[in-house]
């Protein structure tokens, strides 16, 4: 294990899913949320994970970010099981590995951007300064840099969200997660997200996996995963030329 | 996470909500100065108390007489007599650090047409010394050379006119007007002669009693206060001091071979040559000591008698007094815990995303925890200090009101703060503040990051 942790960077399957249930109990009935999934993601893609209303997308991105425990199955990320980890180890884990794009941005409303951006970096114990510096960084590359002492309400939607991924970024993250990231924006507005991330992830050899229910949004990946009642249909891969 | 991060983090929250954190910590301040208050008063009606039991009575003393007893003529009596050897004996008694003999003789005192009676005690000096006498005038009774007394400030109220009755003080509040430390006063050392050869029936056996001998003696000092009758009350106010070997001395001269009143007799009724004194003062090292000191002198035979029961009820109902007024104050503190515990816990309902959030970002549990632990820390720290300032003013207040009005405390400091009082109201109340939120910070913790999320 400890040998597979040093490599991470060098691994090129970064995900592995292996026979990954979840099940719900609502009442009398079972909910099959994730029904059987197995698949596997390299270092630097960026996926999409698309479907219809309550096809399981979130269930499974809460899965392979460790939010939620699965019924049945592994999550091998970077080398860990993330299935077994406790809690504060995969808080300690999100730390190092994960960054994550919400769909209602969830910044802290007291804070500007910079503070905003800057806050994965203070759990982790960097010094002031220095997350400062890496924030204003942070936010020149997705284009604030007139931003910075905004609080997020003196921000438009797309602004906001923009601080979002400089806050997942920041920490320079292997995978970075995010759920329905353009959901709560236009369509104007979400392309333009869309470009500003893929850019980012591409120059950073990042991986990206993407919630969306939007096809289009869902194109800007490399590979698209759909997803149906809890079973992936297919994977699309988009850019076959990068594999060889 | 940093520490001053942490610090920072959870000052920001606080300031976020002015007006909760405001009325929270002005429920602590209202528990923490009402705390301190109360038992300020109970401190301060204690230390009063003590003090005037100090003015009435010697917290360290055991007085120490010799039995009573109604068969003179029994063998054991002689060895009770208190004689310097009695003396030495009480000294190597464990706890005590000194015993001075106390000799008294019944003299009167003549000033012009008034006589007064008067027991006359003899001290060695540091007895004296240790009476703590405020000195008006002169100086206390010196060792050797020749007698001279100390009068206590209203030791001259006691005067009457032997041939009306007339009491002038007691009757009309006249003081006797003389200036004892310019002239010596005329005094009997032999009062009991005195008394029956002036209006005696005419003596017994031995015919009618012959007029003693009358002595000049000089005035070392008096009290601070003097005559004066509006002045405090002290345990000396009323008694005439004077060095016991002067005394011994002209007792000796006195009496010559008759039998000193008050002074033990052989079986054949002669007096011994030793002067026996009537009573010890025997000086214990700590006011916890006297009872036991106490008690081994009365194993030895003794009568022995303090004033230690009585201080040790009076120190008892103080701290009664005291636990209930702490009581008091703990209440309304307690209700200010319990605003913390509320506040904290409507912190979280409203907080709940935002914790989640942080999870997903990589907060570390135990950091959310301590950061709720250290809001509801500054709460009480607040308060506490806050609190503390403002049960200063109280203090002062309250000790105004009260030195200026005629209750039974006018003129005392009812109210006193000890720095450490201060100090521990302060770390109570931050102990305090975090033992509210100790549970909500728990709550807080284990708050599951996905479900604060979900409910997007
Ligand atoms: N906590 C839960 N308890 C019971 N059922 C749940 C729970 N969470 C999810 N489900 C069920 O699991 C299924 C998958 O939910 P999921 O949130 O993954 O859907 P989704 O694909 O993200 O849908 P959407 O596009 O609307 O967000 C749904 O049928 C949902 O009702
Ligand atoms: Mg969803």
């Amino acid at each position: 294990m400890a040998e597979k942790k040093s490599s991470i960077k060098t691994m090129k399957n970064v995900i592995t899913v292996k026979d990954l249930y979840r099940f719900y109990q609502v009442g009398d009935t079972k909910v099959k949320a994730l029904n059987g999934v197995s698949f596997t993601i390299r270092r630097g893609d960026f996926c999409s994970i698309v479907g219809t209303s309550g096809s399981g997308k979130s269930t499974l991105l809460n899965m392979l970010a460790g939010l939620e425990k699965p019924t049945k199955g592994q999550v091998v990320i970077a080398g860990n099981h993330i299935e077994g980890m406790k809690e504060n180890e995969l808080v300690r884990f999100r730390q190092k590995h994960i960054g994550f794009i919400f769909q209602s941005f969830n910044l802290l409303s007291t804070m500007d951007a910079v503070e905003n951006v800057a806050l994965p970096l203070t759990f982790q114990g960097v010094p002031e300064k220095e997350r400062k510096k890496r924030a204003v960084r942070m936010l020149k590359l997705v284009g604030l840099e007139k931003h910075l002492d905004h609080r997020p309400t003196q921000m438009s939607g797309g602004q906001q969200q923009r601080v979002g991924i400089a806050r997942a970024l920041v920490v320079q993250p292997e995978i970075i997660f995010a759920d329905e990231p353009t959901g709560n924006l236009d369509s104007n507005t979400s392309a333009e997200v869309m470009r500003l991330m893929q850019r980012i992830v591409k120059e950073h050899n990042q991986t990206m996996i993407m919630v969306t229910h939007d096809n289009y949004l869902a194109q800007f990946a490399d590979r698209i995963f759909h997803i149906r009642d809890g079973k992936i249909q297919k994977i699309e891969e988009k850019k076959k030329e990068l594999e060889e | 996470m940093r520490f001053s991060d942490m610090l920072k983090m959870s000052l920001s929250n606080l300031w976020k909500r002015k007006i909760r954190t405001f009325l929270t910590v002005l429920g602590v301040v209202i528990g923490v100065a009402s705390i301190i208050v109360m038992v300020s008063l109970g401190i301060g009606l204690r230390t009063s108390t003590m003090e005037d039991l100090e003015n009435y009575a010697s917290l360290t003393q055991v007085q120490v007489n010799a039995p009573f007893d109604t068969d003179s003529s029994s063998k054991k009596a002689t060895d009770y007599y208190l004689s310097d050897e009695t003396v030495e004996r009480l000294k190597g008694l464990e706890h005590v650090v000194g015993v001075s003999p106390k000799l008294e003789a019944q003299v009167v005192a003549k000033f012009g047409k008034y006589i007064a009676n008067y027991s006359l005690q003899g001290l060695p000096p540091e007895a004296i010394e240790k009476l703590n006498i405020k000195i008006g005038e002169g100086e206390l009774p010196k060792p050797g050379g020749e007698l001279s007394f100390f009068y206590g400030k209203f030791s001259l109220q006691d005067y009457y006119d032997p041939r009306s009755g007339d009491m002038p003080f007691w009757e009309k509040g006249k003081t006797l007007d003389v200036d004892l430390m310019s002239k010596p006063v005329t005094v009997y050392l032999d009062g009991d002669s005195y008394t029956s050869a002036m209006y005696g029936d005419g003596g017994g056996e031995d015919g009618p009693v012959k007029m003693p001998k009358k002595y000049m003696i000089p005035t070392a000092g008096i009290e601070e206060g003097f005559n004066d009758s509006e002045s405090d009350y002290t345990a000396t106010a009323w008694g005439i001091y004077c060095d016991l070997e002067a005394l011994k001395e002209a007792l000796k001269k006195e009496y010559k071979n008759k039998v000193i009143p008050g002074q033990p007799t052989s079986k054949t009724g002669k007096p011994y040559k030793e002067i026996f004194y009537n009573t010890l003062l025997v000086d214990v090292d700590a006011m916890e000591n006297v009872t036991s000191v106490q008690k081994a002198i009365q194993d030895l035979g003794y009568n022995a008698y303090s004033d230690a029961e009585w201080i040790a009820q009076e120190q008892n109902s103080m701290n009664m007094i005291q636990a209930v007024l702490g009581g008091i104050g703990a209440v309304s503190l307690l209700v200010a815990a319990i605003g913390i515990a509320n506040t904290m816990m409507m912190s979280i309902y409203e907080r709940t995303k935002e914790i989640g959030v942080m999870k997903v970002l990589g907060c570390d549990m135990r950091n959310i925890r301590t950061m709720f632990l250290m809001e509801a820390g500054y709460i009480g720290f607040f308060g506490g200090a806050v609190g503390m300032g403002f049960s200063y003013l109280l203090s002062a207040i309250i000790n105004q009101l009260v030195m200026n009005s005629d209750s039974e405390f006018g003129g005392m400091t009812i109210s006193i703060i000890p720095a450490w009082l201060a100090g521990l109201s302060l770390v109570f109340a931050v102990l305090i503040g975090m033992l509210a939120g100790f549970f909500p910070a728990r709550r807080a913790m284990k708050l599951s990051a996905l479900a604060a999320i979900k409910n997007e």
